[in-house]
């Protein structure tokens, strides 16, 4: 019981929250960030609204803006699930910033060692490559988390550094460094492993579709799939389900592989959804905002695929708000944290309500 | 050590509490409804009252963790405001809770000492002095230097009560004290006690175990947050005051004619099992367990029965010996083999070991089983299946709810239990384990829980039932077997059993005050 | 090649290294400790230090004195943990989630500060960094002069904080009241204490430290600020705590330990041995994995740690 009394009103929690109060409090948390974010313009010398305007311009001004919102959605919906998948048993995957990574190495090794298969091939190649490359990488912290007692929040975060130098050991006079390059990078995939393009004279790639039914996918299993229910119990009272003699150590491996396996698919699709080419940098950042993707859609799949369109506006804006208003796009990331830090609050605040005292004392 | 005397203002005939028409609100509930209390300096008064009736939201109170919203409070003839716990210690409240709030890791003196004194440095030697002669006044000899965690639950009793007293308490709650002591040992409190009391201290005990409630000068018996009556112990007999107390005579479940048991079912066989660092938590453990008969589970909190549940449930890996169900080794089954096998566990912690708070009642009922044959349906749960087995069995255990979708976080501690039950129930065809599956209940659920047990036992179940009432285990249990330090001291006869008898063995089979160490007199 | 590391001269420089790449990161984890002996988990430590070390430099440009980008970082930690603290000991946002959205609003901000205070990159000022200060007479000692001696002014008040800290958490008054919270602390709050206002006191402590610790990384030893510079000091931070069993004594081993290894790794680089600088960089990360592992049974974490008290 909170009792802190202010002028005859009290701040009590509550057991339940009201759909009112929280619709409430997430208004206020985004007006807060609206104006924060002014402040940020006004700070960098920018017309905040001539910014906004560019910024949505930007994300949704035509159909092509809206393909390459969904183009920039993509990987942060695999992500934002990665990250669900894992948050709903409570396991703290903080690495499918390197799981990201992890598949779209393997699936590069793997497409990489085919040589001049049919395209088919070659794509299923990529999928399989970036399922099992993020499922090694999120494997490994459940083992050692399962084995070995190690938190998962800090050995995901060291195997993304770890992972990070990997490639670049392989890309830097490697074996897969582009012949002649000054860059760490690897030469062009071949045409027939690019995933298909969707939107003609756009970049919406298969990927988007493929994340879409993933996100369905993880829906059905979290809600009707025996390994679901055992997510969601783990997620609530872990304890219990070991009393029931339910494999904890399995249910943890089996989770964080999962989840690694989401995220690789991401990184998978970037390489050949977009860039066509793995390089050291671009893939970074992906799996830090799937943390608040997943997390702004209250961990259910269908919120993920909503929080990520609105974060593919704001990335896809960012770039015509940089040119228009002088705003770098550096301010995205700043917003990002700044979104999610307010709707955190929201959520806590609307557990509390004022309640008029009976009697002051 | 002087101990404490009222103030200069107060006499012997100004009450040490006085409350007046308290009232506190939590939302809609009423938890203490115009309550009215008064305690006299010297006097051992009893708060007796089912779960829920308001006693420990009472005693929050009056220690300043909650503001009551109507009523007066007076200590020493002195209205009162308690804002905090430290505005209470300062009017000379101190308060011992059911579950102690103790440090393990620090020394006996530094949880003494924590939060008290001023400035940077530690009170530490002008401490050591004053609690040593608070423990000489009580005979006490408590090792001051010793990590509480290893000390024994009655020897962190003490701990509380002499922190209370180094605060200054006049006037001492005492929250469910004897909860987890054996009867000898609950006799020594009482009479330390007593020692105290003839010193001017008052004392509220909160107690729902009618031979001590007895004990007390005076009751104020609580129901439904109201004050029901108010009575001289002398005046009164322990039949009124349990009518008082739940508001009609207490129907007895009788435990009808005892079986002399059918053949063995279960068979535990020199059992012995070890923590991580090597501690010895049960020890060459036998017992045999009979179709139609139960077996009672006596001990303190902590001396191996909660082991030995989980070792019969393959929990916890055995180091020796072995267990038989039906004649088949269970050492090398994992516990949903052994549930599939018939055997039903009702475990000692509700909400921490047998639900998933955040599921629904349905989803709990088949924790376990939901990778089972009628559950499952092609890869998915059967929802619809789910939810009409939920149903009945809301029907069934008459659980007070929203349906088969409510949350079990929601539920009270009856409720959630009923749901444990049903599911436990269900498997138990050979076998039901039963551990604390009373603990915190009302009398009415007590009733249900036990006639529910003692079904099982008419249908041929063998079944194990720990529990820290003892007088419960001598009224159901065919045969009582006595738990110390994880070695069954004694098997008894279970209608015969004496009382003290249990609680001499529960010490560990000497005189209960030379097997607690730390009590010398 | 490898003899090469064997000359005195090399040791030297490599144990002086050890020391001075020690002091961030013992800077953090003595905060950090201090804070997680009051039962709440920062895992913003890395954020806080990037602000620290950005706002440090930054300040430290714009008055051109490194005292006052100093003050101005620890007030960057402390505003930042100020945050952390708002959200999760008044509001009970789970303790994990927070520190990573406030990593993310660390790392988000400087970048962006950065960016918008100064849009052509190339022109990016640098600062004057702080010189070593060697200590007189003491640092003309043979071998240990060089290596304890002759350091920045940071490192000796790094050092210094070890025992100061295991002398507030384990011989004051309320050294005993904020490691009692850490272990029960219901225990303190029904001696009519606040708990909250000792955990606000120990996280914002700990996110000064944190933000000095960052400063460290600038106005001590680089003239430019780089996004994400901090590299996972915060992290690591986080393994030397746990690694150092919760006690400052084991803390600053374990800070030297990890320090040893980046130290190592510059030397050689330095003499040229032939191993790729990608495998030389991960290693902590990997003896920090490595570290976990071992550690696991010996250690002994508050047991209230990173669960928010409520008083039921």
């Amino acid at each position: 019981m909170a009792t802190t009394a202010i002028m005859g009103y009290r701040v009590e929690r509550r057991s339940t929250r009201s759909p009112l109060a929280w619709a409430l409090a997430l208004i206020l948390a985004g007006a807060c960030a609206l104006l924060v974010c002014a402040g940020l313009f006004i700070a960098a010398g920018a017309d905040p609204w001539q910014a906004f305007a560019a910024l949505l311009k930007g994300g949704l001004g035509s159909k092509r803006a809206i393909a390459e919102t969904m183009v920039k959605a993509t990987p942060l919906i695999l992500t934002g699930l990665a990250c669900t998948i894992a948050f709903r048993a409570r396991l703290w995957n903080i690495g499918a910033e390197g799981q990201v990574f992890a598949g779209a190495m393997f699936a590069y090794w793997c497409q990489s060692t085919l040589g001049d298969a049919p395209a088919p091939i070659q794509i299923a190649a990529v999928i399989v490559g970036a399922l099992i490359g993020g499922a090694l990488l999120g494997g490994l912290a459940g083992i050692l988390k399962a084995r070995f007692q190690v938190d998962e929040v800090i050995s995901t975060v060291m195997l993304n550094y770890i992972i990070v130098y990997a490639l670049s050991l392989l890309l830097q006079n490697g074996p897969w460094t582009e012949a002649g390059s000054f860059f760490e990078q690897t030469a062009m995939v071949p045409d027939a492993a690019q995933l298909p393009i969707l939107l003609a004279k756009t970049r919406l790639h298969l990927g988007f579709l493929f994340a879409l039914i993933v996100a369905a996918f993880v829906h059905v299993m979290l809600l009707r799939s025996s390994l679901g229910y055992e997510i969601r119990a783990a997620g609530s009272n872990l304890r219990a389900l070991e009393f029931q003699g339910v494999k904890i150590t399995r249910l943890i491996i089996v989770v964080m592989a999962i989840s690694g396996a989401v995220a690789g698919l991401a990184g998978a699709f970037e390489v050949y959804g977009v860039q066509h080419r793995l390089k050291s940098g671009t893939l970074g950042g992906l799996g830090y905002t799937g943390i608040i993707i997943a997390i702004l859609g209250q961990l259910r799949p269908m919120g993920v695929v909503a929080a990520a369109l609105v974060f593919g506006v704001l990335l896809n804006g960012a770039t015509l708000m940089q040119i228009k208003s002088g705003v770098p796009s550096a301010l995205i990331y700043a917003v990002e944290a700044i979104i999610l830090m307010f709707f955190l609050i929201a959520w806590a605040a609307s557990e509390f309500r004022l309640r008029r005292l009976h009697h002051v004392g | 050590m002087n101990m404490p005397v009222s103030p200069a203002h107060a006499d012997a005939t100004t009450p040490r509490l006085h409350v007046q028409r308290l009232t506190k609100r939590f939302g809609a509930l009423v938890a203490n409804d115009a309550v009215s209390l008064t305690v006299m300096p010297g006097e051992l008064h009893c708060l007796l009252g089912e779960n829920g009736a308001g006693k420990s939201t009472l005693s929050s109170c009056l220690y300043g963790l909650y503001r009551p919203d109507e009523g007066d409070i007076y200590v020493d003839g002195r209205e009162m405001r308690f804002a905090s716990p430290a505005d209470a210690i300062a009017a000379g409240i101190g308060m011992v809770h059911q579950h102690f709030v103790l440090v393990p890791t620090f020394t006996v003196l530094e949880n003494i000492i924590v939060g008290t004194g001023s400035g940077w440095r530690l009170p530490a030697a002008e401490a050591r002095r004053k609690v040593e002669a608070i423990c000489q006044r009580l005979s006490l000899s408590l090792d001051l230097d010793a990590e509480v965690g290893d000390l024994s639950v009655g020897q962190q009793q003490w701990v509380e009560i002499v922190k209370a007293l180094y605060l200054g308490a006049r006037l001492l709650i005492l929250d469910e004290p004897t909860a987890v002591l054996t009867p000898q040992e609950s006799a020594l409190l009482f009479a330390s006690l007593r020692k105290m009391l003839a010193d001017g201290l008052s004392v509220i005990l909160i107690s729902h175990k009618m031979n001590e409630v007895l004990q007390a000068d005076r009751v104020t018996v609580l129901r439904r947050g109201r004050v029901v009556g108010s009575v001289r112990t002398a005046d009164s007999s322990r039949h009124e005051l349990t009518t008082m107390m739940v508001g009609r005579a207490l129907s007895i479940v009788d435990a009808g004619e005892r079986s002399h048991g059918g053949g063995t079912i279960l068979s535990v066989k020199n059992v012995s099992l070890r923590d991580a660092r090597g501690v010895s938590l049960l020890r060459d453990v036998s017992l045999d367990f009979r179709a139609g008969e139960i077996v009672g589970l006596a001990g303190i909190a902590g001396n191996g029965q909660r082991e030995l549940f989980e070792a019969i449930c393959g929990l916890r890996p055995i180091d020796a010996g072995e267990i038989t169900l039906d004649g088949q080794r269970l050492d090398s089954c994992n516990p949903h083999e052994i549930y599939r096998m018939g055997v039903g566990h009702v475990p000692e912690d509700r909400f921490k070991d047998g639900l998933v708070p955040d599921f629904s009642i349905a989803e709990n009922l088949v924790l376990g089983d939901h990778r089972e044959k009628p559950w499952r349906h092609g890869l998915t749960l059967d929802v619809g299946r789910l939810r009409q087995a939920a149903n009945e069995a809301i029907k069934n255990f008459s659980i007070a709810c929203n349906g088969a979708e409510a949350v079990v976080r929601r539920l009270s501690g009856g409720n959630a239990q009923k749901v444990i039950l049903a599911r436990e129930l269900a498997r138990a065809s050979r076998v039901l384990l039963c551990n604390q599956p009373t603990r915190g209940l009302d009398v009415g659920v007590i009733e249900y829980v036990h006639r529910q047990i003692l079904e099982k036992r008419d249908a041929g179940a063998a079944i194990l039932l720990a529990s820290e009432e003892l007088e419960d285990l001598i009224a159901f249990c065919d045969r009582i077997a006595v738990i110390f330090r994880g070695e069954i001291m004694a098997v008894l006869p279970g209608r015969q059993a004496d009382i003290a008898e249990i609680g001499r063995l529960m010490a560990g089979g000497t005189d209960a005050r030379a097997a607690d160490k730390g009590m010398s007199n | 090649m490898w003899g090469d590391l064997l000359n005195l001269g090399i040791i030297v420089s490599v144990l002086a290294a050890t020391i001075r790449i020690a002091t961030p990161i013992l800077f953090s984890a003595l905060g950090e400790v201090t804070a997680e002996r009051a039962g709440v988990y920062n895992m913003g430590i890395e954020g806080t230090m990037l602000m620290g070390a950005f706002i440090g430099w930054l300040a430290t440009y714009e008055s051109g004195s490194s005292l006052v980008g100093l003050v101005a970082a620890l007030l960057a930690g402390a505003v930042m943990s100020l945050i952390f603290a708002v959200m999760v000991i008044s509001l009970k946002i789970d303790q994990i989630v927070t520190g990573l959205a406030l990593n993310l609003l660390g790392s988000g901000l400087s970048t962006y500060w950065l960016r918008a205070a100064f849009a052509d990159m190339e022109k990016v000022p640098g600062i004057s960094v702080l010189r070593t200060s060697p200590v007189p007479l003491l640092s003309d000692i043979r071998v240990i002069g060089p290596i304890l001696f002759n350091q920045g002014l940071l490192t000796y008040l790094a050092f210094l904080l070890v025992p100061v800290i295991w002398l507030f958490l384990f011989r004051s008054r309320l050294g005993l009241e904020i490691r009692c919270i850490g272990e029960n602390p219901k225990a303190l709050d029904i001696k009519g204490h606040s708990v909250a206002a000792r955990q606000y006191g120990a996280v914002i402590f700990g996110g000064a430290m944190a933000g000095l610790g960052g400063a460290c990384l600038t106005i001590a030893s680089t003239a430019h600020f780089v996004p994400d510079m901090v590299n996972g000091r915060g992290w690591l931070a986080l393994v030397i705590v746990i690694a150092g069993g919760w006690r400052p004594g084991w803390i600053l081993a374990a800070a030297l330990f990890f320090s040893f290894l980046d130290a190592l790794q510059l030397q050689i680089q330095g003499v040229g041995i032939a191993i790729p600088y990608q495998i030389l960089l991960a290693l902590p990360y990997i003896a920090a994995i490595v570290a976990l592992m071992i550690r696991r049974r010996a250690s002994r974490a508050p047991a209230m740690l990173g669960v928010s008290y409520r008083r039921e």
